[in-house]
């Protein structure tokens, strides 16, 4: 979980992806609950009405839900959902940015996919 | 519970230290007080506990005057910087006798907590007063401020002098006692970086007068740095009030403050949009000559 904040997001928005990269990586398994708000804002030393705003970023996307009394949970499917939503980021994130410093550089698309086959091998 | 500064005003002498300055402070948040030297940050912390008589204006906790309210006032823990009358050679009272004070004068006096944070921050107890370091002092203030139990608590500097572990540590336990209840704490300090994530809400003071008060998350996410050739900048800044004008050759760097919810448009212009930092954003709005609107 612990990752270090950076100033380039919004802090809730990187709770909220640390959680997801979590999921991801099987450090917290799907039905199993996450750090409470409060455990999350000592962890960090942050806000905990910051760390709230990420829990509950996660629980709109469903992502997480609520367990009464006992605290929020990983949803059954939660893993494949982060996926599908990275990878429909993928394209804004990463290819844009990219294709647009290939630009920058006049590196043309021929080379850009040389480029990328060479780090296949 | 709130505490309401209503048209606060303070003149020393001719200079004018706060100027009809109204604030609302609500139940169970962490405020950060941010404003340069002499920008009325000590002053208004010390009349909002009734340390201090305000030249005009008043103080209400849940509507009533905390001006010789005892019962006011246990609920309004200001743990100031430690008076140099405390700290002068003639003052050879130990570190305990001045915390047993403290806990008669807080009726929700946290022993426990007090203890512990000696303990933590390794302070002497039977240590005089007169002999604190300037780190030990800010470790006495800040074991008055949290033990106190108080529903509205002020620390102004808590962290001066402190290590980067010490500090540390106090953010955490600052969090801690948060935590546990419906505390209010409002914080000044210079070091913003490393306390604007704890801060739920910052209020920039200026020459006296509130600037802003503003969550902490919302303020960073409209503030937004642009920069790039002058002629970009100036078309996509069009029509926006500037902040932080920098310039160098052919190149500009603005600061700008969008409305709420409202996504910064480069109109196809090349230039660079980027996130600013909470000190960034107080030197943009409160650095020289600037002015905010």
């Amino acid at each position: 979980m612990k990752e270090i904040l950076n100033q380039e997001k919004s802090i809730y928005i990187q709770i909220a992806e640390m959680i997801e990269n979590d999921i991801l990586r099987d450090v917290i398994m799907e039905e199993e609950r996450v750090p409470s708000t409060n455990e999350l804002a000592k962890l960090y030393t942050i806000n905990p009405a910051t760390a709230a705003k990420g829990i509950n970023l996660l629980v709109d996307n469903g992502i997480l839900y609520k367990k009464r009394g006992v605290g929020m949970f990983v949803s059954s499917g939660a893993k494949a959902a982060i996926r599908e939503s990275r990878k429909a980021e993928f394209y804004d994130k990463y290819i844009k940015s990219l294709l647009q410093e290939a630009e920058g550089l006049g590196i043309d698309k021929a080379e850009l996919i040389r480029m990328i086959e060479k780090e296949d091998k | 519970m709130s505490l309401t500064i209503n048209q606060v005003s303070k003149v020393y002498g001719k200079k004018v230290a706060l100027n009809q300055l109204s604030l609302e402070l609500e139940d169970g948040k962490i405020y950060g007080l941010i404003g340069r030297n002499g920008a009325g940050k000590t002053t208004l912390l010390s009349i909002a506990s009734a340390q201090n008589a305000a030249t005009d204006g008043e103080v209400l906790l849940d509507g009533k005057k905390v001006w010789e309210n005892d019962e006011a006032l246990k609920d309004i823990c200001f743990s100031r910087e430690i008076a140099t009358t405390a700290t002068d050679s003639r003052n050879t009272s130990k570190v305990c006798e001045y915390l047993r004070i403290a806990s008669i004068l807080y009726p929700n006096w946290n022993a426990e907590l007090a203890d512990e944070l000696i303990t933590e921050f390794g302070l002497d107890r039977k240590m005089r007063m007169n002999k604190l370091s300037k780190g030990m002092q800010s470790m006495v203030t800040i074991i008055v401020a949290l033990a106190s139990g108080a529903r509205f608590t002020f620390l102004d500097e808590p962290v001066t002098g402190l290590d980067v572990v010490a500090r540390e540590y106090f953010y955490k336990v600052l969090l801690d006692e948060y935590a546990k209840g419906e505390r209010t704490f409002v914080i000044s300090t210079h070091i913003i970086e490393e306390a604007a994530n704890v801060f739920e809400e910052v209020i920039f003071i200026h020459e006296g007068k509130v600037l802003l008060k503003e969550e902490t998350d919302s303020l960073l996410e409209r503030t937004v740095h642009i920069s790039g050739k002058e002629e970009d900048v100036d078309a996509v800044c069009d029509g926006k009030k500037v902040h932080h004008v920098e310039k160098l050759g052919r190149s500009k760097g603005v600061t700008v403050l969008l409305n709420p919810g409202e996504e910064p448009d480069a109109k196809g212009r090349d230039v660079d949009i980027r996130p600013l930092s909470l000190q960034d954003v107080f030197v943009a709005l409160c650095g020289k000559e600037e002015s905010y609107e």
